[in-house]
């Protein structure tokens, strides 16, 4: 049995992490479920015990009740956590257009280029005008042309 | 009385949800919960000081039945620096406007999270805790609501609660292995287990607080969120939720896992040493503040890694004192970059010089801490490592200083007379801790004792 066990927490949690490195949102997200449910029967079966029934049996000696109420509280705190990450994915929808993650990382880098510009911007001129026209060439000979004419 | 702080924020924070946080009165109504919760946990933190440690069960169980909250000294210098990072992020928020109207009401409920955490005797219980402070964070990271700020909140959530996950598996296995979920009875569990479980759990637990704090092979989703949100969810995150991950590896590294800590002991140094230069280097090559900012705290964390490793009295006592200057810095830098004014870039100055380990800013207790430890363990490379990780931020901090406030001098609408001053505030305070660190090296002192003692 454990060893049953220990392929299905195995399996549920291998199909999550397949399922987290796609390129679609919703796929993520479901992978990031599994795993937290492979968690969840990883506590179960940290409370079973060889040869003692897992529930409140007629007769004989039962295993730990204490893990079931852990997992209970660990589903309850994972099913709010997947409505919140679901709603989120959804307000990604609206203002992307798209639940791919190459979208959603090209939108990224086109931030950060307009930031870069943002903070680079409207330098004042004094503090450049020394050290620019002796580094660029262009500057240079462009400043020439002025004096000569 | 242990519950008091707990309890007022809790209703505070219920209160706060049905109320429209986007006015004022609601917004300096949550500023007022917070500071009667801080207020309750200084009293508490003097008792705890004269008198040690206290404990409660909760609902009046039998001991070994209950759970209980334990408040040292340790968990109350964490609450009190949590809640006042939260109380200083909030009244910045709200004196320039709440844009949404959850948005205290949140602040609050991260505050019970990290309080609750802090406070808690119990494994389980911790992770709950952890997961009500994480929650008001995912939902804080996408305040602001544009497109960015999705982005920002779904690379957090995605990656952090794979590391909830991982802690909980490993509560799982500490629980299957020891049979206790009480953090004194695994303590005393712990000596007696066989090697390899014990690696494994302490592996696993470690992973998931190295997720929480950024260090470096777990940072790669910390730039995008601290760069994507607003300042003050940049303040929070950074100041308050990351001191989960600071306090996480102190309690179970050094309270649960001496052992194991002292076996990975090279592991951390080497992690430490990669997340400095690592943090350093890529913060001098970025522009934008909350970017360098962001890269900054990777490699600000590796300096209690390698407190953490080094051990003992001093190693602990560094990796405290840090964990709590490091807070301030980041909390101060990341309001102060936002606003213009030369208020805000002194405020700013005195930030950058508290994180390069200046004298007159109370950073420089940190890192002589750090120096200190490392001297009494014979171990030069630490004391050059932390000379050039000082070093390295002293340069991006004064490059960031001269683009924010000598070059792009452009006013900017949102810097109000309330936010600059609590700025101001925060950067006296910080200098105050540096002229007269007597008190907190004390309490940081007494701190170290409740930890287990463990040879070099």
């Amino acid at each position: 049995m454990i060893l049953f066990i220990s392929i299905g927490v195995a399996v549920i949690f291998g199909a999550g992490a397949y399922l987290m490195l796609k390129r679609d949102l919703i796929r993520v997200i479901t992978g990031m479920i599994l795993i937290g449910n492979a968690a969840n029967l990883f506590i179960m079966a940290s409370g079973l015990r060889r040869g003692y029934a897992p529930v409140l049996p007629a007769r004989g000696d039962m295993s730990d009740p204490l893990v079931q109420a852990m997992t209970l509280t660990a589903i309850v705190i994972g099913f709010g956590v997947a409505a919140l990450v679901l709603s989120l994915v959804y307000r990604v929808y609206e203002s992307h257009a798209s639940v791919d993650l190459r979208r959603l990382s090209r939108a990224e880098e086109e931030q950060a280029e307009r930031d870069d510009a943002f903070e680079d911007r409207d330098i004042p001129f004094e503090e450049l005008d020394d050290d620019l026209t002796e580094l660029d060439p262009i500057a240079e000979t462009a400043q020439q042309v002025v004096v000569q004419r | 009385m242990i519950a008091l702080p707990l309890a007022i924020i809790w209703f505070g924070a219920i209160i706060l949800a049905a109320l429209d946080g986007t006015r004022k009165p609601a917004g300096y109504l949550a500023v007022g919960v917070l500071a009667a919760a801080l207020i309750s946990s200084l009293v508490l933190g003097v008792d705890v000081y004269r008198n040690g440690s206290r404990e409660m069960l909760i609902g009046g169980w039998e001991p070994g039945i209950g759970i209980a909250l334990r408040v040292d000294i340790v968990g109350i210098i964490f609450t009190c620096l949590s809640l006042l990072v939260l109380l200083t992020a909030l009244w910045f928020e709200v004196s320039r406007d709440v844009k949404a109207r959850i948005f205290p009401s949140l602040v609050l409920f991260m505050g019970l999270g990290l309080t609750g955490l802090f406070f808690t005797g119990d494994a389980f219980n911790f992770y709950v805790f952890f997961e009500i402070a994480m929650v008001s964070a995912y939902v804080m990271a996408s305040y602001g609501e544009t497109p960015r700020q999705f982005r920002a909140a779904l690379i957090f959530i995605v990656v952090n609660l794979l590391g909830s996950v991982l802690f909980l598996i490993g509560i799982a296995a500490i629980y299957h292995t020891t049979g206790w979920l009480d953090m004194v009875m695994i303590q005393t569990q712990m000596p007696l287990l066989a090697e390899n479980p014990a690696i494994l759990s302490a592996t696993i637990i470690f992973v998931a607080f190295s997720i929480k704090l950024g260090l470096f092979p777990f940072h790669f989703w910390l730039p995008a969120v601290y760069t994507g949100t607003r300042p003050a969810v940049a303040a929070i995150l950074s100041g308050a939720l990351a001191n989960i991950g600071s306090y996480g590896l102190l309690r179970f590294g050094a309270d649960i896992f001496p052992r194991e800590l002292h076996a990975g002991a090279p592991v951390l140094l080497f992690l430490g040493a990669i997340s400095i230069i690592y943090g350093g280097i890529q913060a001098i090559g970025r522009h934008t503040p909350q970017e360098v900012l962001a890269y900054s705290a990777i490699g600000q964390v590796g300096y209690i890694l390698i407190a953490l490793a080094i051990g003992g009295e001093a190693g602990y006592a560094a990796a405290i004192l840090y964990a709590v200057l490091n807070s301030l810095n980041k909390v101060l830098l990341f309001l102060a970059a936002s606003l213009r004014g030369w208020i805000a870039g002194a405020a700013f100055a005195v930030g950058a010089f508290s994180v390069a380990g200046v004298p007159p800013a109370g950073g420089f207790f940190g890192k002589m801490a750090m120096f200190q430890a490392g001297v009494e363990n014979h171990r030069p490379w630490i004391v050059a490592l932390i000379f050039a990780g000082g070093a390295l931020s002293f340069v991006y901090m004064f490059q960031l200083y001269r683009n924010r406030f000598w070059v792009n001098q452009a006013p900017d609408e949102a810097t109000t007379v309330g936010a600059l001053s609590l700025v101001g505030l925060l950067a006296i305070g910080l200098i105050g801790i540096g002229l007269w660190p007597e008190p907190l090296l004390a309490l940081v002192q007494q701190a170290t004792d409740v930890l287990p003692e463990r040879g070099p």
